[in-house]
């Protein structure tokens, strides 16, 4: 661990966000994302871990209600620029008829004033480091032509093009097999470390999230249940709520289910 | 020998893709006894779904015979067929996707009943409470409709549905995949006790070892279509032999050097 100063890059205070009538989303969140860390937010459905993710990147729907604050250690960001956005379907992210390539290069377009020629090369090496095979072939295909893997690779690709500060995938491999899925975070690992970049994961995954993280955060029902680092948090639980999540994980050496069934009619 | 539940032998089956063929399984075989559990895990496209499509008759194979209940399988047309398709039941990931959206509870476990003729009308509503009871659902969810229940009382509500027909086997495709964790455990322990009570067989399709090892008896991991190895599920997944069995174990996250249990 280094000692330098915890800079956040941005600080939750209070945040309460509320869709319709319904029950808070998120109540009162006060959390801060360090500049450089690995945050990965885990929880249940319904646990607001989405909600906090789209608060912090603006991308709340307009008819959600919300209150509190939301300070940013520099400048404002700028959505799109300065945070990437990595969805869990990456189908839904990418338009159905324009070729690949074509869409990451109009990011960078758009955010870093390339010409279409530079942009649509800053696409090609996009490609290839997000480890896309072929790269100047494969900026020509359309989403339907790639692998659920490869589509992810591009909204990767999509996400970092203008060079974010700051990092969200939420649940961006949970749509994926657990081979492809290793694959995508080592390369979110990678990219975050190479490029200086914050990451908040979002996950409902423990052990996915505790390979990765560095502080882990808790929420159930819309509260910050638990905060600390990932060796804290599933080392040592303080919440029940979060000892009840590591309990119930599944892993290879879980005890088998039906250790007592077999051995009941086999022997009667 | 002794009749197995369900005999696979050399199932084949290819797509046409562009002006090729691709095997999306081949040379499958395996076998399930009765109130035993076999999982099929691989990664997408390794076949998986298409073993479960193809034996739910839901697609027809090139090659290859399906034994089950000592019937030949594939042979079956018709009257047959949906006679004995009660004794083969389904479970998939999304219950809301086969679902109708608008029924009530009632009237998804209703339709078994009826259409299989398991009860007459009027002791319906009867066997209906008894099945809620079974999976453990209040009663008084019968006049909900399936999209304003929770995840897992849906979930739930097709495991009622599928043993409505009393199946000696059940596929369950991702059943448990996209449940919280917290839910997940408990489905697992009903379909687990179901076993228990009723020996019904699962063919348990999951990418996720850490599921398989806990909950299935044996394991056959399939890459490409083709059957990499297959054999017990702790002692495959504790070490195994393929390649594509050693890198689904390493990609598999763990909680180990976190939860202070090898802290020295």
């Amino acid at each position: 661990m280094s000692a330098a100063p915890q800079v956040p890059l941005v600080a939750l205070r209070g945040l309460t966000v509320a869709y319709g009538d319904d029950a808070l989303a998120l109540s009162a969140i006060d959390l801060d994302i360090r500049a450089g860390e690995r945050l990965a937010l885990i929880g249940e459905s319904g646990s607001g871990k989405s909600t906090l993710a789209l608060a912090v990147a603006g991308l709340l729907p307009a008819s959600a209600k919300s209150a509190g604050t939301i300070v940013w250690g520099g400048a404002p960001p700028l959505g799109g620029r300065d945070i990437g956005f990595v969805f869990q379907n990456p189908a839904g992210s990418l338009d159905p008829v324009m070729a690949v390539g074509r869409q990451v290069a109009e990011v960078a377009r758009t955010h870093l004033g390339l010409s279409w020629t530079d942009a649509l090369a800053r696409a090609r090496d996009l490609f290839g480091r997000v480890g896309l095979p072929d790269p100047d072939t494969l900026v020509h295909a359309y989403p339907h032509q790639l692998s659920g893997g490869q589509k992810q690779r591009v909204t990767i690709a999509a996400a970092i093009a203008a060079r974010p500060k700051l990092l969200i995938a939420d649940e961006a491999t949970s749509a994926l097999d657990t081979i492809v899925q290793a694959e995508i975070v080592a390369l979110i690992r990678r990219l975050v470390a190479e490029d200086g970049m914050t990451l908040l994961f979002v996950s409902h995954d423990i052990a996915l999230a505790a390979e990765l993280a560095d502080r882990i955060a808790v929420l159930r029902n819309g509260k910050l249940l638990e905060l600390g680092s990932t060796r804290q948090v599933i080392g040592r639980p303080q919440d029940p709520y979060t000892q009840s999540l590591v309990v119930a994980h599944i892993s290879l050496d879980s005890p088998p289910l039906f250790a007592a069934t077999t051995d009941i009619p086999v022997n009667g | 020998m002794a009749e197995h539940l369900l005999t696979v032998d050399g199932l084949a089956k290819r797509f046409r893709r562009g002006d090729s063929t691709v095997a999306a399984a081949e040379a499958i075989s395996f076998h399930i006894d009765a109130a035993e559990t076999l999982a099929l895990a691989g990664p997408s496209g390794s076949g998986k779904s298409t073993v479960a499509r193809l034996l739910l008759r839901l697609i027809e194979p090139d090659a290859g015979s399906v034994t089950f209940e000592g019937e030949n399988w594939l042979a079956l047309e018709g009257a047959p067929l949906r006679t004995h398709r009660a004794k083969m039941q389904m479970v998939f990931q999304d219950p809301l996707a086969a679902f109708n959206p608008r029924a009530t509870v009632a009237r998804v476990l209703d339709d078994p009943l009826r259409i299989h003729r398991i009860a007459p009308r009027a002791e319906r509503p009867r066997r209906i409470a008894g099945l809620l009871e079974r999976v453990g659902l209040s009663t008084d969810l019968a006049g909900r409709a399936v999209h304003e229940v929770s995840g897992g009382q849906r979930q739930r509500v097709a495991i009622a549905r599928a043993i409505a027909t009393k199946p000696s086997l059940i596929v369950l495709d991702e059943a448990v995949s996209a449940l919280d964790v917290s839910v997940r455990g408990k489905i697992l322990e009903l379909l687990a006790d179901l076993q228990r009570t009723d020996g019904i067989a699962y063919l348990f399709i999951s990418h996720d070892l850490g599921l398989v090892r806990v909950f299935a008896h044996r394991v056959a991991i399939l890459d490409g279509g083709r059957l990499a190895e297959q054999g017990d599920a702790r002692a495959v997944i504790d070490a195994p032999q393929s390649a594509v069995g050693k890198a689904l174990v390493a990609a598999t996250p763990k909680l180990h050097g976190f939860t202070g249990q090898d802290a020295s």
